[in-house]
């Protein structure tokens, strides 16, 4: 049994083993300076590591750090000046994922500018990201990822009226926090497997419609006492936990509803799995 | 001369190829260099390496550069560089009032921009970039021989993998072997035209089964492990089959009946994966050779596939080995010999008037 279990072992930790052999790790710093203040779309790609992005006042479009395998993956920055676009990332060569050994994965650090309107589009695979967008000017943000231990952060009021945010994430561990100071109109979120918590506290400065759909899994809101809330429930054997909500014909809602100087409209979709709303209360 | 003149000369003399080596060597990796930057960092208009400064350069206030610079040492720039700059030892830095058309790079060094203009992007590297790309597109440098012994060694240690799961087949699927390879002898045509439409449904069916799991809501996450079974499945059914081929072609050539019958089978199974190991040898060993290769390489691929074709079909058939042993199973009551015989009526039958012919009745 012993052997048996010495066996397994070295046949899991082989491969990565070899793998972690394999790598040749570069590191490389990619900036540009800013020309002007005009809205820029920005995109950006990345497979599987650590992830931080974050402002800066610092006069750059960008300044992305990265550390990747060269053997796996090549560095993906690409700028448009006519379109305002830019491509950001880690492109993989097809050889897997650009994290090859457990104890050295690849890390991108990118620093965006807080001045510059930006529409911003993230593609995570594998990743563990910290995503802390506060003070920015963002206009629209749109978050894809496969399997992410995820934070999103809005650690101070985004400047702009944000058009829209979206998150779609796959087998995930997501959380976002202060979301009332993404400044959203409309906050569209949608998950496959895994927890997802959203913290909706911060400086509000007007309704916000949240339309979340979960497949398997976990989605928790925290609601500040001073925002009226009022929920459209769709669930498929799916629990609801909604301690101080009042059902009427059209909904579930907060007692604060029509006194509220801010509301939030919630629809969720949520199917085998459970949602759970913390209202505050004074 | 005099004796030191003469032994100043001698020394010089004996230095200067050393010294001529050691430069060209340095040119050659500088070259090298600039390549792996042009391809890896995808950088045009690189200069030769007889234009690369081998230290520090400078770019006075007040100069326009038109062309890239590249330099093994610090770059300052005070003027103007309509190209890139490109340190491949130190630091690069844009002094106020200077500026950079293309893109600033430093490798192993930083780039300080703070006080001048880069149009293009500013990057620094621990390392120039490596390039795989190349070693991709060597060609085989084996000789004949050398590619002969591996395809050799390829077939030998695939022979090996077959022998192997056909032993454990013998152990743990021994009865449905049997019934597969009885299939074959029962039902040879319909078995092969059974394994031809196996065969062409296979990538079909596994469609199917992911439309399926893809209607319910919860099956989509069972699709990948739907994937897995059903390529396990299928693989399962043709090794099986396969290995009822091979027992049964071996069985016309192993025969010991002094042998037990579990020995017997085992003979058979190894004899046929030996015809099949001889066919793919010959092939193999015809490697030095490509047209006699790829002639004999498609007869046994032929006969393999003939042989994957014929198993597979009675695999399907015998329901992987079980249909037979479950129809023993279900008719254990005693059988009645005469069954399958017309049996009357419990209510009689009815008899019918015999037609009679006009001139028999006139006879009459």
């Amino acid at each position: 049994m012993r052997a048996l279990r010495a066996a397994a072992l070295l046949a899991l930790t082989l491969p990565a083993a070899a793998r972690a052999q394999d790598a040749r790790w570069r590191n490389v710093d990619i900036s540009r300076q800013l020309r002007d203040t005009s809205a820029q779309r920005i995109r950006v790609q990345y497979a599987a590591g650590r992830v931080d992005v974050r402002g800066t006042s610092d006069p750059l479009l960008y300044a992305m750090h990265l550390r990747y395998d060269e053997r796996r993956a090549v560095p993906l920055h690409r700028h448009d000046a006519a379109q305002r676009m830019t491509t950001l990332g880690v492109e993989s060569l097809g050889k897997g994922a650009s994290r090859s050994s457990g104890s050295e994965p690849g890390e991108l650090r990118l620093t965006l500018p807080r001045a510059i309107p930006l529409d911003l589009d993230l593609e995570f695979g594998g990743t563990q990201s910290v995503l802390d967008f506060g003070d920015m000017s963002l206009q629209s943000l749109r978050l894809e990822s496969a399997a992410t231990d995820a934070t999103l952060l809005f650690s101070r009021p985004n400047r702009l009226r944000m058009r829209e945010l979206e998150i779609n994430v796959g087998a995930a561990d997501f959380a976002a926090r202060q979301l009332g100071n993404a400044n959203a109109d409309q906050i569209r979120i949608r998950g496959g497997v895994g927890g997802v918590d959203l913290d909706f506290s911060g400086a509000w400065t007007h309704d916000v419609t949240v339309t979340t759909r979960l497949v398997l899994g976990k989605l928790t809101l925290h609601i500040p006492s001073d925002v009226g809330l009022k929920v459209d429930l769709h669930r498929v054997a799916a629990g609801f936990e909604h301690t101080g909500l009042v059902k009427r014909d059209d909904g579930w809602y907060s007692p604060n509803f029509e006194s509220a100087p801010y509301k939030l409209r919630l629809r969720a979709e949520t199917l085998f799995g459970q949602l759970e709303i913390q209202h505050a209360t004074r | 001369m005099s004796a030191r003149l003469r032994t100043r000369v001698a020394a010089v003399l004996s230095f200067l190829p050393g010294a001529l080596i050691a430069q060209a060597a340095s040119s050659a990796d500088l070259s090298r260099d600039l390549d792996r930057l042009a391809q890896g960092e995808r950088i045009t208009g690189l200069p030769p390496a007889s234009q690369v400064t081998d230290g520090p350069r400078s770019i006075a206030a007040s100069t326009v550069e038109t062309r890239t610079i590249v330099a093994r040492g610090p770059i300052d720039i005070f003027g103007r560089v309509d190209g890139s700059v490109i340190s491949l030892k130190g630091d690069v830095t844009v002094h106020a009032g200077g500026s950079v058309g293309g893109d600033a790079i430093s490798v192993g060094g930083r780039v300080n921009a703070d006080s001048g203009k880069v149009l293009g992007e500013i990057r620094t590297m621990s390392s120039l970039p490596t390039v795989f790309g190349a070693n991709a597109v060597v060609a085989d440098t084996r000789t004949s021989a050398q590619r002969t012994m591996d395809a050799a060694k390829l077939v030998c240690g695939t022979f090996a993998m077959v022998l192997v799961i056909a032993l454990g087949v013998l152990l743990f699927a021994g009865p449905n072997l049997d019934e597969v390879a009885a299939t074959i002898e029962s039902q040879f045509v319909k078995a092969f035209w059974y394994g031809v439409v196996g065969q062409l449904v296979a990538l079909p069916g596994l469609l199917v089964v992911i439309v399926a799991l893809a209607l319910s809501i919860i099956g989509i996450l069972l699709i990948p492990f739907g994937i897995v079974a059903y390529a396990i499945a299928a693989a399962g059914l043709a090794t099986l089959g396969f290995l009822a081929v091979t027992r049964l072609i071996g069985g016309a050539v192993w025969r010991d009946a002094t042998a037990s019958a579990r020995s017997r089978t085992l003979g058979a199974l190894a004899a046929g994966i030996a015809i099949f190991f001889v066919l793919w040898m010959v092939a193999a060993l015809f490697t030095w050779a490509p047209l006699a290769a790829t002639v004999v390489r498609a007869a046994a691929l032929a006969a393999t596939w003939a042989a994957l074709t014929l198993g597979l079909g009675a695999a399907i058939l015998s329901r992987a080995g079980t249909h037979r042993r479950i129809a023993g199973a279900t008719a254990g009551r005693p059988v009645e010999l005469a069954a399958w015989q017309t049996p009357t009526p419990v209510a009689g039958v009815v008899a019918a008037r015999r037609t009679v012919g006009v001139g028999a009745r006139e006879a009459r």
